[in-house]
């Protein structure tokens, strides 16, 4: 059965993993194309850029992250941590960016929230805020999306943790409330969530979805550079651009390298932190301080979607009115008929990949659930797409379709959907099952039930909320994806995400925020009735992790 | 249309015209044509377009309607956000070694993205002077129509519409426009950030360049054959007009839009008092849709306009070739071409010759149709394709890292 499921996972997963990697270590192969990519100007800049602005976004998201968590766990408001944390997690990153460029701005909502009563400004001032040359508005933007998928994986991990027992301990010790969290929870949490929190940093280096709104341009980071070369009609950068994508996979594991080394000393920070003997008992006072940074994080992702809903619903939006002069909501009107038909396919298409990657992760996961070595070499090959830039790995995708002759059908989108959600599934599922005591199944098994039985009977409902999660992640995975939908449905199967980028590539933001809008709708139903099934499915089973 | 026709005789590039009577082919019998009515019956045509303006999109939504209810061709508007993206799946199909049953029938293209696919012999032809409809177009009155770009278009992609680069201000603020290099470079040193144009290579950026250079050279005809050792000499005036007006412009010259909407969306929310198009009504449209202020208005340079046209063409590898030879021949009728030229549809100016056509179908087209609201209707055609990358490349070189 190890086999089996292995062959599958490995046919699923690893066949387009080899044909990205392969078709680009081709067209790579030639050293004018190592030589134009080398020479290119301020190709240095854009390289420190993307290792800056990921790292420095992603360590803001970790801290912000525990942060939240800690002061969730020492009071009452744990469970609405999770919920406030899916709909920012939902919002597709090109609408965030978006957003939160409408939001900041020198024309943005904020300014316009002030003028002109307290600024006495007319007109929007000629200052350099997003988009600045040092990244600063990228890295804020990174933070902003990174914390919520963070902090979702932290909670995720309570689950593996005797959150309940350790406090207790610590706080017999006479440990503080948050002290005693850092202390003993933080660093078993942290050692749970490594690989989320390496695809964090990976995001962050190669995305282009929050650098095109947010990042710099003179010289923009090196992602946005391949990402030009990839859609440029220059033919000649092609292979520059093949090149580049070896160079960012360096680039993106130098930085993992780098942080994981940093995170080694931080641990030795904190273990001095942790045995310098104070109690901390006061930190209560601190604790309220401080929740100002995740209620900070949540005020501006609300504040872009707001921003996005006034300049969705106006068609002008002149500085300095806060709300449109006139609503006109003709253009949602008009939107609608094509709108409702990309929805439904992209909930078809969410659903396909929830079957696929969750399905996949849990036969997988049972069959290597006394195997962490396996375990660790599938989540590495998982990992591969979230570790290559799209581009380069789109075009050998691409070939391998057309080659299969399944471009264009639902088949190869699903397929592809599959294969960017697996990871993250992958991790919340293999986790989970490894995590799950083994005595248990023995236990079903000496009590006469069978293989299927016991894994249906025990493992499953143990795993549900686990299952619940990985499902909503894998659906909002699926529907924030645009580039690997285009180039697998050739065009032709639309989405929120296709419709929602080509209207966004005309700058019309009017129309982007109407697209981006029901972007964000479709995970929120979905992540609706993953919670609602999760209520009804916890009602009885107290004490199942959750 | 008529009323510049004249003008175009005061081209000062007329490059490229070796090909023009090459082109003017024999017409194809009205069998051979019946013929391919017949076979595109019942295919699907996948016309892969840029989708960044509702105008354009509604406007394709119709022909979508109108080639299906007259010749049962199933017409679908592949939505793509740059058609590069295209061009990257025909290349993908192409290494995949399929050379029929392609995924895209028919591309909406001009410039360097036909250039580019020509070159790599990526496209299909030559057919664009084969559909009867082809007979129509005004080759002589407006030789971009069978230039592209100074690259000769050889019937591998047929005229669609035409362009010419313009210029729109906040006629509030910016009251009688500055309509010469000096005047303009005056004004945005007056007035601090309230100018930009989209950064290179953005296809308005590099036009307003290629624009810039082409008037403040005293002879552009340097720039009618390739690139060569005396660029920086013949871009010098260019050099230092963008060294002297950067530092009053939005955001001192460290930052540009990324693209020709980005920037209408900067006038429009109030940051600048300019932006820039390839399309002459499409200012009259958005102050029509409330998406401008009203004042708005549209210039051009008192030395010309430049100007071009966009084009279809048809992959080597296209499944329904017939079904896209019907719908290219359906978009160049007077009927289409008089619905896409209305200024309340989409307002891009028709490439066919009015004074050919029948009365009736002449009638089609409202007076408004082929009349610019431009104050000059002297036009200048594009540099020689070469000089479009090595513009680019210098200006990224110059400005690109700071």
């Amino acid at each position: 059965m190890k086999a089996v499921a292995l062959t599958i996972l490995l046919a699923v997963s690893g066949i387009p993993i080899l044909a990205g990697v392969g078709i680009t270590l081709v067209e790579a192969a030639d050293p004018a194309a190592w030589s134009t990519l080398l020479h290119f100007p301020g190709i240095g800049r854009s390289v420190a850029l993307s290792v800056w602005t990921g790292a420095a976004g992603t360590v803001l998201a970790l801290v912000l992250a525990h942060l939240t968590v800690a002061l969730a766990g020492t009071s009452t408001w744990a469970r609405r941590v999770e919920a406030l944390a899916l709909p920012v997690i939902a919002l597709p990153h090109l609408a965030l960016g978006i957003g939160l460029a409408l939001l900041l701005s020198p024309s943005g909502l904020l300014l316009r929230a002030l003028s002109p009563w307290a600024t006495g400004l007319h007109r929007p001032p000629d200052w350099l805020l997003v988009q600045d040359p040092l990244g600063l508005s990228l890295v804020l933007g990174l933070a902003v999306k990174e914390a919520p998928f963070l902090i979702l994986m932290l909670v995720g991990a309570r689950a593996q943790v005797p959150v309940t027992r350790l406090m207790l301990q610590s706080r017999s010790l006479g440990y503080g409330r948050l002290k005693a969290w850092w202390v003993s929870v933080a660093p078993l949490l942290q050692r749970q969530i490594r690989l989320p929190l390496a695809a964090a940093i990976v995001f962050g280096v190669t995305n282009v979805e929050m650098a095109i709104p947010l990042g710099p341009v003179s010289p923009p980071p090196f992602a946005v550079v391949l990402w030009q070369w990839f859609t440029t009609s220059r033919l000649e950068l092609r292979g520059a651009a093949f090149a580049g994508s070896i160079l960012l996979v360096v680039v993106a594991i130098g930085t993992l390298a780098v942080a994981m080394s940093a995170l080694r000393l931080a641990r030795r920070v904190h273990s001095h932190y942790a045995a310098s003997g104070r109690r901390g008992r006061s930190s209560t006072s601190i604790a309220r301080t401080l929740a100002i940074l995740p209620g900070l994080v949540l005020a501006l992702a609300s504040g872009a979607v707001a921003a996005l809903v006034c300049r969705g619903l106006s068609p002008m939006w002149r500085f300095p009115a806060v709300l449109p002069e006139a609503i006109d909501a003709s253009l949602i009107e008009r939107s609608a008929p094509s709108l409702g038909a990309a929805l439904g396919t992209t909930l078809a298409l969410g659903g396909i990949t929830v079957v696929l990657a969750v399905g996949l992760s849990l036969w997988v996961a049972e069959s290597l659930s006394r195997d962490s070595l396996w375990r660790r070499r599938v989540g590495v090959v998982l990992f591969a797409p979230l570790l290559l830039p799209q581009m380069a790995f789109l075009f050998g995708f691409q070939w391998l379709v057309v080659r299969l002759g399944i471009d264009g059908t639902w088949w190869a989108v699903g397929w592809e959907h599959a294969l960017f959600a697996l990871p993250y599934a992958w991790g919340i599922v293999a986790g989970a099952r490894s995590a799950l005591d083994s005595r248990l199944v023995v236990t079903a098994r000496t009590l006469g039930a069978g293989l299927l039985r016991a894994w249906w009977a025990v493992v499953v409902p143990l795993l549900s909320r686990s299952v619940l999660l990985a499902g909503a992640i894998a659906f909002s995975v699926s529907v924030a994806l645009y580039l690997p939908t285009l180039f697998a449905g050739a065009g032709r199967v639309a989405t929120v995400a296709t419709e929602a980028a080509s209207a966004a590539s005309s700058g019309n933001l009017r129309v982007a925020a109407v697209h981006g809008a029901a972007q964000a709708i479709a995970p929120l139903i979905a992540l609706g009735v993953a919670m609602l099934t999760g209520q009804s499915l916890f009602r009885n089973r107290q004490g199942v992790p959750r | 249309m008529q009323s510049f026709r004249s003008h175009w005789l005061l081209l000062l590039l007329s490059i490229g015209a070796c090909g023009i009577s090459d082109a003017q082919a024999a017409t194809p019998s009205q069998d051979a044509w019946q013929e391919v009515e017949r076979n595109a019956r019942g295919t699907t045509v996948y016309f892969n377009a840029w989708a960044g303006d509702e105008a354009i999109n509604r406007y394709i939504a119709w022909a979508e309607r109108e080639v299906s209810r007259r010749y049962g061709v199933t017409l679908v508007h592949v939505k793509v956000a740059d058609i590069a993206e295209a061009v990257t799946r025909v290349l993908a199909e192409r290494a995949a070694g399929r050379t029929s049953q392609g995924s895209i029938d028919l591309l909406w293209i001009n410039g360097e993205n036909f250039s580019a696919l020509r070159r790599a012999g990526l496209l299909y032809g030559p057919w664009a002077d084969q559909v009867p409809n082809a007979q129509l177009i005004d080759t002589k009155g407006n030789p971009t129509t069978i230039v592209d770009f100074t690259v000769a278009t050889e019937g591998y992609e047929l005229a669609w519409g035409s362009a010419r680069f313009t210029m729109f201000y906040d006629s509030a603020t910016v009251g009688e426009p500055p309509r010469t290099p000096a005047t303009l470079l005056g004004w945005i040193r007056g007035h601090q950030g309230r100018f930009t144009y989209p950064r290179p290579p953005d296809f308005l950026g590099t036009s307003f360049i290629k624009q810039l250079l082409l008037v403040l050279m005293p002879d552009p005809s340097r720039l009618a054959s390739p690139v060569g050792p005396d660029f920086e000499a013949v871009t010098r005036p260019l050099w230092d007009w963008l060294d002297a007006a950067h530092p009053g412009m939005w955001r001192r010259g460290r930052l540009f839009p990324a693209s020709g909407p980005a920037q209408r969306e900067l006038l429009a929310v109030g940051e600048v008092d300019w932006a820039l198009a390839f399309n002459p009504l499409e200012a009259l449209r958005a102050i029509s849709n409330h998406e401008l202020p009203a004042t708005v208005r549209a210039t051009t340079f008192a030395g010309g306009a430049l100007a071009n046209s966009h084009f279809l063409a048809i992959p080597f590898n296209a499944r329904s070739r017939d079904g896209a030879l019907v719908v290219a021949n359906f978009l160049l009728s007077p009927e289409a071409q008089a619905y896409k030229a209305d200024g309340a549809i989409w307002g891009d100016p028709t490439v066919l010759n009015l004074d050919a056509l029948a009365p009736a179908d002449r009638r089609r087209f409202s007076p408004a149709a082929g009349i610019p609201i431009l104050p000059s209707e002297h036009l200048l055609t594009e540099p020689d394709a070469s000089w479009s990358a090595a513009l680019v490349q210098a200006w990224l070189g110059r400005y690109g890292v700071q």
